[in-house]
């Protein structure tokens, strides 16, 4: 789609043209109804695509490939540092330890691997409180998934203002990260790299293209299940070995963060919910923008299903990994370590806080004005009843209706249905066409 | 003369249908959307338009909600066939509320639904009679605050 922004919108998938033979299961899939088949391949309209990876998830031939960050884009940095998500914890079972997996990390030659668990609690220590001094009627949502907030910038732009005004622990993370390993060793910031483990794509895109004006500090994401192999490797070598500095620092209560859930435990705050999956998040927006949710004070929207261990880059069954996920909690308690711990100096809190606003990304209206929209939209429902509304797909589009809203905004043509183009659609078709010469 | 372009769109809306219920306001949404309207204006129209989805799902047996859009206004119509409201003033009220119990455990009938819908919009009418029915007009004008992005 043809939109000023478009070329500068970075997504975290390519469509490798040379599997994809143009089945439309992708179109269909896609909450955002942002692919479309043409010239027999599929194609994402930038624009529109949130980064939920649904279409990843369905592709029957492999055709959607994850761009995630390669080795050699890692060599320019001196000193590199791993940032696993709080779902990796998840992936292995109960008896593998976070500080297993974290000293596992550094054998696959990371200098050093971070905790991110750790700072999920720490954060959400200061969320609560400005919950709770700031809250007016309307609930906040949460910012931690990038895909959420792409959805509510693109189809629910008057709730951006809702989504809670901080920044995502990962980026809080890396920052930190960055003043304390130059603080420590001396090493310039710009020679640190800091490489985010991630069980989706939503946080490859956010790294290139974050929700507003200011830049990432992560360097690089490397999906869960492409590192899950040498991994299973490392935690045999890593359980073994001598460790002289841990690095697991956070209670269950960060682990928890790898599900569903995990926000509002650590809140505590009696009137919030949690939500997680596609559509349930859909309604619950939905729900939101009719103002049925006025006496919720925090709203956790997770896009996959079960929350971050649902991810499309996650590799272990996500009931098992909630299971695993359960057995840690346990295990570690829930009182926060952020309570007990001192050494808080690399955290600047006012970063916690976004500098600016996070701005809707609307959908381009029919037109920007509003008479020639009109128009078009009496025109695009002449479209729609004379269409067969068979949805089958085979014209590109994921259905008959945004074939219809396509064609008005000079994007495909009526021919494109095969039923139209085989003479099949009925009547209406030829009174359209009447209407579309005058 | 602008006036003259004009969008109409009716919805039939069944008493008592709740599973379908809202789904009339969330097309109106994506219609107003689509027409450039600014946010705050969409947002007032779905709550507005949603709030007179529910008191024809509540109270009516059946009713239509109509959407008239011009470049410069956004009008709502709801003409219902059920019980009516025997006292409008009363009903207007924040809080007073004719809805049973049963409804009132579904979340609804907090008696917020009148005051809200006049809340959102710039001009409201409201007509009713008793054991016939019950017509809610809004108007929401849009002028001067049209967005271009």
């Amino acid at each position: 789609m043809p939109g000023p922004t478009a070329k500068d919108i970075h997504h975290a998938l390519r469509i490798d043209e040379s599997r994809c033979n143009g089945c439309v299961e992708c179109t269909k899939a896609c909450p955002a109804k942002a692919i479309r088949v043409r010239g027999g391949v599929a194609r994402v309209l930038p624009e529109r695509c949130i980064d939920c990876g649904e279409c990843f998830r369905v592709c029957p031939r492999r055709a959607i490939i994850p761009v995630t960050t390669t080795y050699m884009d890692l060599t320019r940095f001196k000193y590199k540092v791993v940032l696993p998500s709080p779902a990796l914890y998840s992936q292995f079972g109960p008896n593998t330890m976070p500080e297993d997996i974290l000293q596992a990390l550094l054998l696959l030659g990371f200098d050093y691997a971070y905790d991110k668990a750790y700072t999920c609690e720490l954060v959400f220590s200061d969320v609560k409180k400005f919950i709770e001094e700031n809250y007016s009627g309307d609930p906040f949502i949460s910012p931690v998934c990038p895909a959420v907030t792409r959805l509510i910038q693109l189809m629910f732009p008057d709730l951006t203002d809702l989504i809670l005004p901080f920044r995502a622990p990962r980026e809080i993370a890396a920052k930190a990260i960055k003043s304390d390993v130059h603080k420590r060793l001396g090493i310039e910031e710009s020679e640190i790299g800091v490489i985010h483990i991630t069980p989706c794509l939503a946080k490859l895109a956010a790294m290139a293209n974050p929700p507003t004006e200011e830049k990432s500090f992560l360097d690089g994401a490397v999906g869960i299940s492409e590192v899950y192999g040498s991994l299973l490797g490392a935690l045999k070598d890593s359980k073994a070995e001598k460790r002289d500095q841990p690095l697991h620092r956070s209670s269950g209560t960060g682990i928890n963060f790898g599900r569903s859930g995990g926000e509002v435990a650590a809140l505590g705050i009696e009137a919030s919910l949690a939500v997680s999956g596609v559509k349930e998040t859909f309604n619950i927006l939905k729900a939101v923008e009719r103002g049925k949710l006025r006496d919720i004070k925090y709203l956790e929207c997770q896009i996959c299903p079960g929350g971050c261990i649902g991810g499309p880059l996650t590799v272990q069954n996500r009931y098992i990994a909630s299971n695993t996920i359960s057995s840690l909690v346990k295990l570690f308690g829930r009182k926060l370590k952020v309570e007990e711990m001192t050494d808080l100096e690399e955290y600047d809190r006012n970063y916690f806080r976004l500098a600016s606003k996070i701005r809707p990304q609307a959908i381009p209206a029919l037109d920007t004005d509003t008479s020639i929209a009109i128009g078009k939209m009496r025109l695009r429902e002449q479209i729609s009843r004379a269409l067969p509304g068979k949805n089958c797909g085979a014209c590109g589009a994921p259905d008959c209706k945004t074939l219809a809203d396509d064609i008005v905004r000079g994007l495909a043509s009526i021919e494109d249905c095969i039923f139209v183009k085989s003479g099949l659609a009925g009547g209406r078709i030829a009174e359209l066409k009447g209407i579309r010469k005058r | 003369m602008k006036d003259k372009i004009v969008l109409s769109q009716g919805f039939e809306i069944q008493g008592a249908d709740f599973v379908r219920g809202g789904e009339a306001s969330c097309q109106i949404v994506e219609a107003l959307r689509d027409l450039a309207f600014p946010p705050e204006i969409v947002r007032r129209a779905g709550i507005a338009s949603y709030e007179m989805e529910m008191n024809m799902v509540l109270y009516a047996d059946h009713g239509m909600l109509s959407l008239t859009v011009t470049p410069d206004a956004i009008m709502i119509f709801a003409d219902d066939q059920g019980q009516g409201i025997p006292d409008i003033e009363l009903a207007m009220q924040n809080g007073y509320s004719t809805a049973t119990q049963e409804i009132r455990e579904m979340g609804f009938g907090a008696g917020m639904g009148l005051s809200n819908i006049k809340k959102n919009s710039d001009k409201m009418q409201i007509t009713s009679t008793v054991g016939e029915g019950t017509k809610v007009h809004i108007v929401i004008e849009a002028n001067g605050a049209r967005s271009n992005s």
